[in-house]
């Protein structure tokens, strides 16, 4: 009886993992084959070196990084079923807190609403005003250069609109207060400049002024100015006023009055 | 037996008890390990992709579906070989990479291998990979057919030939 090479077979005989009878069948077969036995040892020797094969052994790094890992793991995971406890024991409670959220949201999203709007108008409405601020100084201006002397005063006039008027407009006033040929628009010009004497342009304006003024009134106006706020430059003009032949009596009067005040 | 098998102490993982994973590291990373460094030859990467399999044993725990924990262990730690590979090497070439990373690894580190491991070098990844897991690993032929996605018969037939040929490398080099 000619029987099969149990080469195939011998792996799983040699991890003895065959079954009994099929076992037998091998044995029996080896003590006549020279080829099979050959080969049994030459995988007994590759056995023999796989089961001596030393294992690798990984560092201390792997265990400890795996036990960092679980134990964050561990945490979050917690974490998360004490909160789902914690929901249902107050489960009315917490509702209410929703309920009473939703509600301080809706607020505050209305007053963030409305304080925006808010903002957002008085942004328009400060565009608005500087817009119409520029378009009366524009008016004022032309008013201004007008040839009627009544349009000019009102052009001067529109100072009170300007609590606090730029230079263009300081210089327009005063161009009036010292050159216009209309008495009334020189006084107009003067009580509206008598507002911002602080001004160094409007100051040098008033002793200009002087020098040049022929109107006794506005000259007493511009003279009870310049001795209210005390401008020690104005001396010599007033002085050279008091010598003057052409200058009214009454003039030299308050000038006489006025001059020991600034000293 | 008095310790729980693998498959109980996972299936206690699965439902919430962490610490057995403890258990498990214990019992099986050492063979993690030494799967991927007789695949990879490189010890440095053998640990990171070690730790990586340990990973998502955690992430992945209510995944675990009463099979062999065994076979869905290796099977983690052979798709992490894997995506690693095709990763680093940018194209998918299935497992075969590892023939030439392994070959490129032993002239570059000149890590000291056995006789053996140079003989298992020169098989084919996927040779050297089945023959690892059975021989080294002690994996069973059902599970491996399980790992690999093959039948038992087809397996043992594959191992049988393989080891043919490791011995014919093994004794040409003593």
């Amino acid at each position: 009886m000619k029987k099969e090479h149990v080469i195939d077979l011998l792996p799983e005989y040699l991890d003895n993992i065959l079954p009994e009878t099929k076992s037998a069948a091998v044995e029996k077969h080896l003590s006549a084959c020279t080829q099979c036995q050959k080969e049994l040892e030459e995988l007994k020797i590759l056995f023999k070196a796989i089961a001596d094969e030393p294992n690798a052994v990984p560092s201390d790094r792997l265990r400890n990084r795996f036990e960092k890992a679980l134990e964050l793991e561990k945490a979050t995971t917690t974490k998360v079923v004490s909160i789902s406890e914690g929901y249902k024991k107050s489960s009315w409670a917490s509702n209410m807190l929703k309920v009473a959220a939703s509600i301080a949201l809706l607020v505050a999203s209305f007053q963030m609403g409305s304080v925006f709007q808010q903002k957002k108008s008085n942004d328009d409405l400060a565009f608005v005003q500087n817009e119409s601020l520029q378009l009366k100084q524009t008016a004022m201006l032309s008013l201004m250069e007008n040839q009627s002397a009544s349009k000019r005063i009102q052009g001067v006039n529109y100072i009170e609109e300007f609590p606090n008027p730029d230079e263009a407009i300081v210089k327009a006033l005063t161009n009036r207060l010292r050159y216009d040929e209309n008495d009334n628009v020189r006084l107009n010009a003067f009580e509206a400049l008598s507002k911002f004497t602080s001004s160094e342009t409007v100051k040098t304006a008033f002793i200009e002024a002087l020098g040049t003024e022929k109107n006794p009134s506005i000259q007493i106006a511009i003279i009870q100015a310049l001795v209210q706020i005390q401008e020690k430059k104005a001396i010599g003009p007033m002085q050279k006023l008091l010598e003057r032949e052409d200058t009214q009596p009454f003039i030299k009067n308050e000038i006489k009055l006025g001059l020991p005040k600034i000293i | 037996m008095k310790e729980p098998s693998d498959e109980i102490v996972m299936r206690q993982v699965a439902d919430g008890n962490l610490d057995l994973l403890k258990v498990l590291f214990n019992r099986h990373h050492k063979h993690v390990y030494n799967y991927l460094y007789k695949m990879s030859g490189d010890k440095m990467l053998s640990e990171d992709l070690t730790q990586d399999v340990f990973y998502k044993l955690i992430k992945y725990r209510s995944s675990y579906k009463n099979g062999s924990f065994v076979s869905w262990l290796f099977t983690i730690a052979r798709n992490n070989l894997k995506s690693h590979f095709t990763r680093d090497a940018k194209h998918h070439e299935d497992i075969s990479v590892l023939e030439y990373k392994s070959v490129e690894n032993r002239d570059n580190k000149q890590e000291d291998y056995s006789h053996l491991q140079n003989a298992l070098n020169k098989l084919d990844a996927m040779d050297r990979e089945m023959v690892v897991l059975n021989k080294f690993q002690e994996i069973r032929y059902e599970e491996l057919a399980e790992i690999i996605g093959s039948t038992p018969g087809a397996v043992k037939t594959r191992i049988c030939r393989i080891l043919k040929k490791l011995k014919g490398y093994y004794l040409e080099s003593i």
